[in-house]
This record gives structure tokens, C-alpha cells and sequence, in this order.
């Protein structure tokens, strides 16, 4: 069975791209434009990966994180964040509020794959 | 690109970079500081990893990885260059050699443990930073695959890892996943009792031994997300894991055992080894197989090397459009002759002229043909140089190949059938005429004896010399010895020439112990036949504490020879001009008869031993009064003799013929087909007819009987007798 990817950001290229390279690779990627959104469909859904960017409108990403993890469905899920290298702290109030890992912008479509695939092989 | 054309351009280029290696590494030994080689060969072991990386040939990349990281010290002078450095990267480099014909040859390339036992050898080269240095490495090449490391993976995971979406047992997978998993521990000490376990905690700790092709840059990718908060600890102990191994004394061959607990020397084990007999002579001394059965097979896996090795050769293109032209010429000339020869017209002039062109042609396109078959002898020395060192080494001593006149050009095949009397003198400088270091250095020498090989083209012919500043040849010792043979007869002196002479005959050795390296049986008359099947001689000059020099004097072409024609009886023959000194006319008194038999002919005063080649061949002798007898004197290996003939006819050159089975003699000393004596071939002459063309050295041994020296024979010491002036000349 395919595993499902919810890619949340509000910007709809990035969105785009994540959604073509991990497509390609065989994940189903759902998309969510804020926190608001990917919270819903965490609680609907089976998604077996959160891929969040930090900086967002409404909600940011490490509020998200803390809500996800949260939910008891969600509390060993796998949950990536898109930080800069210039936000050191960002990564560690991520990783206190229960991030498993991040990638670091910009990134190749490889470089997604590659930590995707490492924190989740494909089904 | 296909996978059998990329491997096509692996082996081509993989070979041109090993052959750079072996000669950079041979420079580099003259001259150990010189960077730019150093450079070069570092760039070799570099492109050869990178290159078998792309091909895909996993047991190359490690091993010239290992190269590569030793000789990476060696250019950053972390490194000294030495002797011994020189050896291993030598052996090395044979390995790499073998692992490059085994891919050309579509095998699957694995390190063997032959090969390990090479590269364990870098292990005291690779210094201890050799670990750093890896992981500084992977900085600037970080997909660069490296040797297989093995690494201790310490991993003790926080409880809560899984409260961050991490799961240890995909990183076990993912290590697991890089390489081979040699031993895995688990550590259950943290393991509460079962009541109180909660289950999505992690209380299990790992200890994995990985052996892995992977850098330490990579398994710390693996810990990317939790090196921070999770005790993990990886440590590259892949030398002392080699150790254990090593210390597994049962994998390890007993040789190397008695060396390492220095029980017996490496040069020791090594002559030990050599001198241990083929398979092939011990299967026949089992009885398993006969001996020309066993002949048989090595023959063909000869003919199988030979063909391997020379199915081609490079020729310069400005030879080929030489050529090309030369036929282009020749084209318009013959549809001039053609022309004049159905022209009734055509003037006798014209018909002489367009001949001349002809004939003009003809010799140029044979010269630029000919210069076709030549190649320089630089490959042939470099290979030399290589076997040089390996005997040098063998026999703990320090040489140093030093080649000149590399360009110089010869025929291949001539090449060819010196390489191995080339070899045979190499190894005989090296085992007889260099001394060990300490004798050198008590004699006053440097410790590290030189061969030097020269090739150069002089008076039409090629000489080669082999030559060393060794001990030189005693010529006492050597008569001693000749003595002792009963090659000499007691109470006869013989001159330094005469007895440097004697180190030629069959049988002749002086080394007082015969060993692996020159002797055995195979001596320097086998050098000496071999040289003189090339119409070729050799010599050797000596002087005692300076050293010896081996010369060879070669013709420039094995197929065509400029030759003195004769007639004699109703035969023409040829005589090659390589041994003709000079034409005497048989005046009154020039020919003198000793005890009436030998014929002696003066030549200004020096009485030469005389021969009609009409009595050698048995041709009935011509009427003297229809002939203008002329006397030859010629010369084999510095001894001269008069060939009387019938009449000259001129020089020509003439494009030997080899003489086919039907004329051979059969041998039934040995079961193989022998040209008659005293002719070398035949050749077919101008006017259609065929001639014979002489063996001067035959000619001699069928006249004065045996391999001796003319003036050993009865007339000769006759004539020596009367230029000494005890006996008076007869009429």
C-alpha cells in the first residue's frame, strides 16, 4: 500500500514540488496550504508523514508539530521540517516539540528523496 | 554508451595508466623528489579509481583507493619515498594489472586474499591520521565509494525516540543496507522488568560491526536526525579488525609467518620459492604426464601470450602517408612504362628514363615498408627496467636501470627475439657483475649499482649495449675456470678478447653457485645462438672493479641485407656485407700452402686462414684460367678468414628467402629440421635466378671445423707460427 505524504505550506510551488518528486517516487502526496487545514486532514486521514514548512501565516510550523503529535494517531508518525540553515534554533524548538528530522532550503529533489526515504521507506 | 564499449575504454586507458605507473615509479626511485611525478602517479591511482567507479568495478575502486590514500601522503611529503614504498606500490600496481585483464577478458574482478595480502601491506604507509584523512576526503568528494571499512556502530537510543517519529530498527536496515552486518549485539541491560516495560519506549541498545565500502561521512548520515540527542558512537576500526585476522595465523601462508617472527629473511623465502620447480616438471616426475605432452601444451599457451601480445603494432602516420604517397607515385609510373612498351615510338631514352623511376620507386617504397616493422626500443627497455628491479630485489641488492638512445628504432621482430638475451645479460649484470651493497660500499662505490642500456644506430647497423659498473669480469678466473672445463688446453695463452671469449661457451659458468636469477643451464651461449640467428654478434668488454659491457651489433633489418655476390661453380652466392673486411686479388705469392693442406692468404703481411667455398660446397673446382678468382676476407666475431671465389659479380641487395623444409636437413639428434650449414637463406636475384646467401659463421665451423677459433686449427697456428716467424711461409 502506498504511503500518504501531506506536504503543509503556504506556498503552492513548493507544494508542487514535493508533490512531483515523492509522486514520482511512488508516495501519494496530500497537500494542505496551513496548519489549519493539515490538522484536518491528520485527524481524517491516514498520512504517514507531515512535511511542514516553519514560517507560515496563522499558524507556524512548530504549533503544528506540537498539535500533531498530539493526536493519538500521530504520535510516532514521522514529521519533517523545512528550515534554513540560518534558523539553528527553529530546529531545536522543532525537535522539542517532537520533529523527527528537517531539510534544509534549498534542497535538490534528491535531497528530498533522500530523507524522505530514510525516515520513511516507500510501501 | 554500452557496457561493452565503456569496459573496452576502461581496459585501454586502465592499461596506458599502469604502464605511466610502472615508469613513474621507476623515475621515481632515481629520483625521489621529483613532484611531478609523484603528481602524475597520484593522479593514476586517482583516474583509476574514478574510472572503475563508473564502470563498476567495485574490487579496482577499493584497491586503488588504499593507493590513492598512501600516495595522497606521499605528495603532501607526510610520506618519504622509499625503496620499499617503490616495491609495494610496484606490486600493486601488478595487482591492479591482473584486475584489469581479468575485466578486459570479461571476468568478475574480486579481491582475492592474494590481493588483500597487498593491500594489508599499505597498511604501515597509511599513517594514523589515515582515518581523518578519510573523513576530510569525503569533503571534497563525498559520493567517492572507499576501500571496505570496518566499523564498530556504538548505538544507544534516548527511550523516547520513537515520541519523535524516529525508529531505531530503520537504522539498523539502513546500516545493514550500506554494507555487510559482520556481528550485531544487542544490549538489554536498560530492559526493565516485563510488568513495568512500557512499550513504546526504547530500552534496547546496539553494538553493530559493518563492513562497508561506505565512508564515515556516510553512516553519520544515517544518524542525521538523532546523532544530538542519542549516544552514537562509530569508530573505524578496520586495522585492528585486519589484525585479528592477521593474528589468524591459519590464513596466512607459512612464509610469511617465518618472516614475520624473523625467523628467516624475505630474500631467503623468496629463492626458496623460485627455485621450487613448475607444475609441469612435477607432474612429469609424478608420472602424470609425459613430457612432450607437457611440451606440447606450453607450446601452445606460448603461441596463445604470443599472439595476445603481438597482434598489432603502432605505426607514426607520417609513415603511412609516406607510403601512400610512394604508391601514388608508383601508380603513374608503371602507366608510363606501360605506355612506353606499347608505344613502337617511344624512344629507347624514354623507355631507360621511366625504368630509372621505376626502380627509384620501388627502393623507396621498400625502404618506407621496412621503416614500418620499426619501432623504438623505449617499451622493450622499460619493461627491462621493471624486470631488473624485481631481480635486484630478489638478491637484496640496490639497482638502478638507466636507458639511453631510447628512440632508436628497430625492427619488431628483431625486438622481439632479443627480449630474451636482453634479459638473460640483465639478470647476468645484475646476479654477476653488480655486488651486494655492503661489497660496494667497502670497494668504494655507492650501495646502489647501475645498469645501463643503450641502444644506438651507427655504420648502418644497430648496437645495443647492456652494460653495469659492477665487478667486472676477472679474466683469471675466467681462464682458471676454461682451464678446468677443458674448454682451454693447458699452457696456451689467449688474449683478454679470447677469454671474454670463452664466458659464451656452452656449458660456461663462473657464478660459484648456479641459481634461479642467470644460470640453470640457460647460458650466455644461448645468448649468443639467439643473436646470431638475427645475423647479429655480441661481445663483452670488461674491465675488473668497473664493470662489464655487453655488446650487440644487430643488422637494421631482419629480411633485407646488403650482400657482395659471387659466383661460384654454377652457384651464385651472397655474402653478407656485415662480415666483408675486404677483396684481395690472388696475386703470385698472396696465397701460401702450409704442411699441403691449409691454404693461408697474406693479407699485407697478416697470414689468414684460407678457404675455397667451392671445396666447402663441394662444387668442382673452376678452371683457373676461366676465372678471375677473388679472395673474401671476412670476419666472425673478431676472428678474420680468406673465402676464395670464382668471380665477383658486384653488391646487391638481397631479401632473404627463408630456405623452405625441402632443402632443411633433418636432425636425428633432436627430431627438428636444420638449415644446412653455411647458408643462411636464399634470395632471388635481378636476373630471376635464385642465390644462396652465406652463413659466415657456418662457413667457418664447416672449414675449420667446430665452434673453435680458425686460428686454433692446424693451418691457423700454422700461420701464426710462420707470422711469428718460426716457421718460413711456403710457396
Amino acid at each position: 500500500m502506498p504511503k500518504t505524504v501531506l506536504s503543509v505550506d503556504d506556498s503552492p510551488s513548493i507544494r508542487q514540488a514535493v508533490k512531483l518528486t515523492l509522486g514520482s517516487k511512488g508516495y501519494v502526496v496530500r497537500e494542505a496550504d496551513g496548519g489549519k487545514q493539515a490538522l484536518q486532514i491528520c485527524a481524517a486521514e491516514p498520512v504517514h508523514l507531515v512535511i511542514t514548512d516553519l514560517n507560515m501565516p496563522e499558524m507556524d510550523g512548530i504549533e503544528l508539530i506540537r498539535h500533531i503529535r498530539a493526536l493519538s494517531a500521530h504520535r510516532f508518525t514521522p514529521i519533517l521540517m523545512l528550515t534554513t540553515e540560518s534558523q539553528a534554533d527553529k530546529k531545536s524548538q522543532g525537535k522539542a516539540a517532537g520533529a523527527t528530522g528537517w531539510i534544509v532550503k534549498p534542497f535538490t529533489p534528491d535531497q528530498l528523496v533522500a530523507v524522505v526515504q530514510r525516515v520513511l521507506p516507500p510501501g | 554508451m554500452d557496457q561493452i564499449a565503456l569496459m573496452k575504454i576502461f581496459v585501454s586507458e586502465s592499461e596506458d595508466l599502469l604502464a605511466n605507473l610502472e615508469q613513474g615509479l621507476m623515475s621515481l626511485e632515481a629520483d625521489t623528489a621529483d613532484d611531478e611525478v609523484i603528481h602524475m602517479i597520484f593522479r593514476v591511482a586517482h583516474t583509476l579509481k574514478g574510472n572503475a567507479g563508473i564502470t563498476g568495478i567495485d574490487a579496482i575502486v577499493s584497491f586503488a583507493h588504499v593507493m590513492e590514500g598512501v600516495l595522497d601522503r606521499v605528495r603532501s611529503h607526510a610520506l618519504p619515498v622509499s625503496h620499499e614504498l617503490i616495491t609495494l606500490l610496484l606490486n600493486a600496481g601488478d595487482v591492479l594489472k591482473e584486475m584489469v585483464s581479468a575485466a578486459a577478458a570479461g571476468a568478475v574482478v574480486t579481491l582475492t586474499e592474494e590481493h588483500q595480502l597487498v593491500l594489508d601491506r599499505f597498511a604501515p604507509f597509511a599513517g594514523d591520521g589515515a582515518a581523518k584523512a578519510e573523513a576530510g576526503a569525503d569533503a571534497t568528494s563525498p559520493r567517492a565509494p572507499s576501500g571496505p571499512s570496518v566499523f564498530a556502530i556504538d548505538m544507544r537510543f534516548r527511550e523516547d525516540i520513537f515520541a519523535t517519529g524516529q525508529d531505531p530498527a530503520l537504522l539498523l536496515q539502513e546500516l545493514g543496507a550500506l554494507g555487510e552486518v559482520l556481528q550485531i549485539q544487542t544490549d538489554v541491560s536498560r530492559l526493565p522488568p516485563l510488568d513495568q516495560a512500557e512499550a513504546t519506549r526504547c530500552y534496547l541498545s546496539w553494538r553493530m560491526l559493518l563492513s562497508t565500502n561506505a565512508s564515515r561521512s556516510d553512516l553519520e548520515a544515517v544518524f542525521l536526525f538523532v546523532m544530538e540527542d542519542n549516544e552514537i558512537r562509530i569508530e573505524d576500526v578496520t586495522k585492528s579488525f585486519a589484525g585479528r585476522r592477521e593474528a589468524q595465523a591459519a590464513d596466512k601462508k607459512l612464509g610469511e609467518l617465518l618472516v614475520e617472527q624473523g625467523v628467516v629473511q624475505q630474500a631467503d623465502v623468496l629463492e626458496v620459492v623460485s627455485a621450487q620447480r613448475k607444475v609441469g616438471e612435477l607432474l612429469i616426475e609424478a608420472g602424470k604426464v609425459k613430457r612432450d605432452e607437457l611440451n606440447k601444451v606450453l607450446a601452445k599457451q606460448e603461441a596463445a601470450r604470443r599472439v595476445r601480445q603481438n597482434s598489432s603494432i603502432r605505426v607514426d602516420t607520417d609513415k603511412l602517408d609516406g607510403l601512400v604517397n610512394l604508391v601514388g607515385e608508383l601508380v603513374i609510373c608503371v602507366a608510363q612504362v606501360n605506355q612506353n612498351a606499347r608505344d613502337a615510338a617511344a624512344t629507347h631514352e624514354a623507355r631507360i628514363a621511366a625504368a630509372e623511376v621505376l626502380v627509384q620507386i620501388s627502393r623507396d617504397l621498400q625502404d618506407q615498408a621496412m621503416s614500418l616493422r620499426m619501432v623504438p626500443v623505449r617499451e622493450t627497455f622499460d619493461r627491462f627496467k621493471r624486470a631488473a628491479r624485481d631481480v635486484a630485489e630478489q638478491l637484496g641488492k640496490f639497482v638502478i636501470v638507466e636507458a639511453t638512445g631510447i628512440e632508436t628504432e628497430l625492427d619488431k621482430n628483431v625486438i622481439e627475439q632479443l627480449a630474451d638475451p636482453l634479459k638473460h645479460m640483465i639478470r647476468n649484470c645484475i646476479s654477476h657483475g653488480i655486488e651486494s651493497p655492503a661489497e660496494r660500499i667497502a670497494a668504494g662505490k655507492s650501495d646502489t649499482g647501475r645498469v645501463f642500456l643503450r641502444a644506438a644506430q651507427r655504420e648502418g647497423r644497430i648496437i645495443i649495449e647492456v652494460a653495469d659498473d659492477g665487478r667486472g669480469v676477472d679474466p683469471e678466473r675466467v681462464l682458471a675456470k676454461a682451464r678446468e672445463l677443458g674448454l682451454v688446453p693447458p699452457g696456451k695463452t689467449l688474449s683478454e678478447r679470447e677469454i671474454y671469449e670463452l664466458l659464451f661457451a656452452p656449458g660456461f659458468s663462473t657464478a660459484a653457485q648456479v641459481n634461479e636469477i642467470s644460470g640453470r643451464g640457460v647460458g650466455l651461449d644461448v645468448v649468443k645462438r639467439n643473436v646470431q640467428e638475427l645475423r647479429g654478434t655480441v661481445e663483452i668488454e670488461s674491465e675488473l672493479g668497473k664493470g662489464t659491457t655487453f655488446r650487440i651489433r644487430l643488422p637494421l633489418t631482419l629480411a633485407i641485407i646488403d650482400g657482395m655476390t659471387a659466383k661460384v661453380g654454377p652457384e651464385t652466392v651472397t655474402i653478407p656485407l656485415l662480415a666483408v673486411i675486404e677483396l684481395i686479388e690472388p696475386a703470385a705469392g698472396v696465397i701460401k700452402t702450409v704442411a699441403g693442406k691449409g691454404e693461408l692468404v697474406d693479407v699485407r703481411g697478416e697470414l689468414l686462414p684460407m678457404v675455397r667455398l667451392s671445396d666447402v660446397f663441394d662444387f668442382p673446382r673452376a678452371d683457373p684460367k676461366t676465372v678471375e678468382s677473388k679472395v673474401v676476407v671476412v670476419e666472425n666475431q673478431g676472428r678474420k678468414f680468406g673465402v676464395m671465389v670464382d668471380r665477383v659479380l658486384g653488391m646487391e641487395q638481397a631479401v632473404i628467402k627463408p630456405l623452405d623444409r625441402s632443402f632443411a636437413l633433418f636432425s636425428r639428434l633432436d627430431g627438428r629440421y636444420e638449415r644446412p650449414e653455411g647458408i643462411a637463406g636464399a634470395t632471388i636475384l635481378g636476373d630471376g635466378s635464385i642465390g644462396l646467401i652465406l652463413d659466415v659463421h657456418g662457413i667457418e665451423r664447416m672449414a675449420f671445423g667446430g665452434d673453435r677459433d680458425p686460428r686454433d686449427t692446424r693451418e691457423a697456428r700454422a700461420g701464426r707460427d710462420a707470422r711469428d716467424g718460426r716457421v718460413g711461409a711456403a710457396a
